[in-house]
């Protein structure tokens, strides 16, 4: 009993302290050095990004999106699944060989949904409902597959920010203006901040931020901002940690558990053509350039959709239509496309009634970075603009 | 200690930091404590309890016996004032100090849904100074000077309160002890079990141990105290021995004389000085600074024939009545 | 008058206490009652489990409880992932809360301290009497999870979440990760629990707070717009033993799991420590 009370009492406050130094300082540490990276404009930055070599690297992601919709009755009922990325942030663990073979998870609390590829094959795996889907291209595209660089198609791909970079930087030369903003620091890496801003004066999209590793022009970080919101960014992807290295070859293949339902889905490779994007499949087409960009798609049969019919999944054209904009992409993958099982789930007319509005045309829905509007004649009509276009462009 | 002293917080004029007396068992000086809620529980006391006395530790209820005890022992802080047990310093030398201490506080404190022995065994196996291997004979030797030797392997909870107290008392016995302190270790025991506790502590007090005990109950454990300390309201009205106590207080005489003799009886004991009341043949006076012997001598001297002579000592009863202005039991 | 016999060293001493205070816990018929209790869970889902699996009721309910069927192994991590939320707390509570306030509450406290044991030699003892209940906890659900998903079902090559196969050592060594990080885990309630028990002679009442800090950590952790505090929260990494079941577990994620158990265990040790040896013993 030596020590007073008062000094005993000290030790929590000290411990405290140090507990609170110990989990705040690293962070502060990690983001301090971000200066003298070398002098770049813009321009030659989209250029280096475009010409950089993919690198094999691993790491963590997390996605946010900020979409401004209306809170969903999802909680985490549903176990990790791509539905999860309509609102708010998930947590992706990324793995790539820097070609043809990745993997990405999407991590629930106690659940995952991967994607696997595996050069022409590809897998889905939910541990929510154990459930294997595989993709592969038919033997007759085997040999077209050597020399295209074109992967199947998976319905409920997961987003990372090689890939969201990809689609902003495809409208840069054109649409948009760049700009160069102070060098960042993300997932501890020094890096430019590339900022896009649209050309284009009808769109939701306010500006994008791209943040490209300062070493080996890879992109980090891609930050959506909505001309509607100014404060946060709508849509964020960005690794929180990363490594660059050749991930595991445990991590790049994928062999389906025993006595796991496996379905089979072939993916016919796009007709051989240069631009691939202007191959739009039958009921499908396009109005406005670049970010302004309407993807309108006829002969849906939304009811079936809601009701889960996978016949109803024919009515979809194409597997995957080409927009502009990501994260009008994103919606319609989510939101329509996506017909797999474990969306059966979900009680998807609620969630349809909960999303759109009724308008003269059919039902809308509008986010802070792009419409979806369903018309009552079974077309649907998605863009990165205000719904008042799209329900122009539907009469 | 052979003076009696009135005990206060001013009434100290000690002043060194160590007790001088080095015959202490315990000793305090000015030591307080006040509650959080304010209250003042122990107000300034100087005790004193030489070694070898078994200190009779008296007070009503609430008045601030136990929150002593527990400063002694360390348990309660001090708000300010030192106290020494064996002449070290507590709090601070209770590891050294408190393993030549057994200790009894407020109540006997076991695991119920233990056995005797082993409540025993796990407060032995507390005791970093105690020597594992004699633990379970000294266990036997422990319960069977407190009769419970019978009851060990019987859960604590079926003991009866007299089998609780006296585990207490033979936790308190697992090792020899140079000082023990008691507090109300007669709660609870049936007259013959009151008695048995006296003699414990007549027979340890015979073995050298000093023997700090407390009581509310005046009577219970007055016989076998050698010294005598009285709480009031948080302060120690008075100490010292309790031969020395016995002389505080009004002494009175009571003298009966044959029928007749009364009226000249008076005037013998008037010219003695005592101021004589007389109820038929009984004649009733303070006695003051009178030799006792005095007064049948002179009534005979004068052919007074005496049929009763009685010394009427004062109870520590009245002597803290007459203190305080108020009757012991009265809980504050 | 000489007292000491023969002197035992420091650390036989604390070791004498130590056992002691183990006896003492896990002896005593209501913690023994808590455990079997806890073992009753794997059990009985296993049961429950084993009888409904050709039913339409199987494959159904939260996550892991439908891969139990398949692997026995997994009635471990579906029995662990079942107490966490309520039952495990409750454990952890009844044990730590009662660490000190039951001993005040006995009025043993006044004699251990008299003894004399040091307070913050006593608070450690009680502090790993506690924590060696917490693993036994877990431990309970754990074994028994083990043998009877091994009886009822079997065990074989584990499939994590990501869908990937590893063989049944592997896969075993995974599910020992699992039951150890959720032990460790518990280590900040049990230091929640010890520092509340620190403060009041009603073990009750430091039982019932300890529950209630795990429950509202679980429903801060819910709250939306509290995003920014929710990492530090008690209760928020409990379900990152999952981590050990994704291909490539994430030792940052779960590093940084036990660093906030850590960071719980040095605040609410060192608040019990500063309380326990200031503290007035009026009990």
């Amino acid at each position: 009993m030596s020590m007073s009370p008062r000094a005993r009492w000290a030790v929590p406050a000290v411990v405290g302290a140090i507990v609170a130094a110990a989990f705040v300082a690293p962070p502060l540490m990690a983001s301090a050095s971000s200066d003298d990276l070398p002098d770049v404009t813009p321009e030659q930055l989209v250029t280096d990004v475009a010409k950089a070599p993919d690198q094999p690297l691993s790491g963590t992601v997390v996605y946010t999106a900020r979409l401004g919709l209306p809170s969903l009755p999802l909680g985490d009922v549903a176990g990790a699944s791509p539905v999860n990325l309509l609102d708010g942030s998930s947590t992706l663990r990324v793995w790539s060989d820097g070609d043809d073979r990745s993997r990405a998870s999407l991590l629930g609390p106690t659940s995952e949904y991967s994607v696997v590829r595996d050069g022409s094959q590809a897998w889905t795996y939910s541990s929510t409902d154990d459930q294997v889907v595989h993709y592969s291209i038919p033997a007759s595209d085997q040999a077209r597959y050597e020399s295209m660089q074109a992967q199947p198609q998976v319905a409920g791909d997961l987003p990372t920010p090689a890939a969201a970079a990809r689609s902003v930087l495809n409208l840069v030369e054109q649409y948009s203006s760049v700009t160069l903003d102070a060098a960042t620091t993300v997932a501890g890496r020094s890096a430019y901040d590339l900022v896009v801003t649209p050309k284009d004066s009808d769109t939701l999209v306010g500006h994008v931020v791209v943040s490209i590793d300062a070493k080996t022009d890879t992109p980090l970080r891609v930050q959506v901002w909505s001309t509607k919101d100014t404060k946060a960014p709508s849509m964020e992807v960005g690794f929180t940690d990363v490594t660059f290295a050749k991930p595991s070859d445990a991590v790049l293949s994928f062999t389906a558990p025993a006595g796991v339902d496996t379905k089979d889905v072939v993916v016919p490779l796009p007709a051989a053509t240069d631009e691939p994007s202007t191959a739009l499949p039958e009921g499908v087409t396009v109005s406005g350039t670049g970010w302004e960009t309407v993807v309108q798609a006829s002969g849906v049969n939304v009811a079936g959709l809601l009701a889960g019919s996978t016949d109803a999944l024919s009515t979809v054209p194409g597997s995957k239509p080409m927009i502009g904009s990501k994260s009008g992409q994103k919606l319609l993958d989510e939101f329509g496309a996506d017909g797999s099982d474990k969306a059966r789930e979900l009680d998807l007319p609620t969630l349809y009634q909960t999303l759109t509005t009724a308008v003269p045309e059919g039902r809308l829905v509008q986010t802070t970075l792009g419409s979806v509007l369903v018309t009552t004649d079974g077309r649907v009509l998605v863009g990165a603009v205000p719904g008042s276009t799209l329900q122009a462009d539907a009469r | 200690m052979t003076q009696l002293q009135a005990a206060s917080s001013t009434a100290s004029d000690q002043t060194a930091d160590v007790p001088t007396d080095a015959s202490t068992a315990v000793r305090t000086r000015g030591l307080t404590k006040r509650f959080r809620s304010g209250q003042v529980a122990v107000d300034g006391i100087d005790l004193a309890v030489p070694r070898g006395a078994v200190y009779g530790f008296l007070g009503p209820n609430g008045s601030g016996k136990t929150t002593t005890i527990r400063m002694l022992l360390g348990l309660v802080r001090p708000t300010s004032g030192q106290a020494w047990l064996l002449d070290e310093p507590m709090p601070d030398a209770a590891p050294a100090v408190l393993p030549r201490v057994g200790a009894l506080v407020e109540g006997p404190g076991f695991h119920p849904y233990l056995t005797g022995r082993a409540n025993l065994a796990r407060l032995d196996a507390a005791d970093a100074t105690a020597d594992p291997r004699t633990a379970t004979r000294r266990a036997s030797t422990a319960l069977e000077r407190v009769g419970l030797l019978a009851a060990e392997h019987k859960p604590f909870r079926q003991y009866s309160l007299g089998m609780k107290q006296r585990l207490g008392l033979a936790a308190a016995l697992m090792r020899p002890r140079d000082l023990l302190v008691l507090d109300e270790p007669t709660n609870g025991l049936d007259p013959q079990g009151t008695r048995e506790v006296r003699l414990l502590i007549r027979e340890l007090a015979q073995a050298g141990t000093t023997v700090l005990v407390s009581s509310h109950l005046l009577g219970e454990i007055e016989q076998v105290c050698t010294h005598l300390g009285i709480m009031s309201r948080g302060r120690l009205l008075l100490q010292g021995e309790r031969s020395v106590l016995d002389s505080r207080g009004t002494t009175t005489v009571q003298v009966t004389v044959t029928h007749g003799h009364a009226a000249s009886a008076v005037g013998v004991l008037r010219v003695l000085g005592l101021d004589v009341t007389a109820e038929g043949p009984v004649l009733t006076a303070d006695l003051g600074p009178i030799d006792p012997p005095r007064i049948p001598a002179a009534l005979v001297h004068a052919g007074i024939e005496v049929t009763g002579f009685e010394v009427r000592r004062p109870s520590l009863e009245q002597v803290f009545v007459e203190l305080t202005g108020e009757g012991f039991d009265v809980a504050r | 008058m000489s007292l000491v016999e023969a002197v035992p060293s420091r650390a036989s001493s604390y070791w004498r206490l130590q056992r002691s205070e183990l006896r003492l816990v896990l002896g005593r018929r209501r913690n023994l009652v808590l455990l079997v209790g806890l073992a009753l869970v794997p059990l009985l889902l296993g049961l429950v489990l084993f009888f409904t699996q050709d039913t339409a009721l199987s494959g159904q309910g939260p996550a892991f409880l439908s891969r139990v069927t398949g692997n026995g192994l997994f009635l471990v991590v579906a029995s662990v992932f079942l107490c966490l939320p309520f039952l495990l707390p409750l454990t952890i509570g009844i044990a730590s809360g009662d660490a000190i306030a039951g001993e005040a509450a006995a009025g043993t406290l006044r004699y251990l301290l008299t003894v004399p044991v040091g307070r913050s030699r006593l608070l450690l003892v009680k502090a790993v009497g506690a924590l060696v209940f917490a693993a036994a906890a877990v431990a309970s659900i754990a074994v028994v999870g083990l043998v009877a998903g091994a009886a009822l079902f079997g065990v074989r090559d584990v499939t994590l979440l990501s869908g990937d196969t590893v063989p049944l050592a592997a896969g075993a060594l995974r599910v020992l990760a699992v039951v150890v990080y959720v032990g460790l885990s518990l280590t900040g309630l049990v230091a929640v629990g010890l520092f509340f028990s620190t403060l009041t002679e009603v073990p009750v009442g430091a039982m019932a707070a300890t529950v209630v800090v795990a429950i509202v950590s679980g429903v801060l952790d819910t709250i939306p717009s509290l995003h920014a505090i929710q990492p530090g929260l008690l209760t928020h990494h409990w379900l990152d033993f999952a981590e050990f079941l994704r291909l490539e577990p994430s030792w940052s994620v779960i590093g940084g799991g036990l660093a906030v158990q850590a960071a719980w265990v040095a605040i609410f040790g060192a608040l019990a420590w500063s309380r326990f040896t200031t503290a007035d013993v009026t009990s």
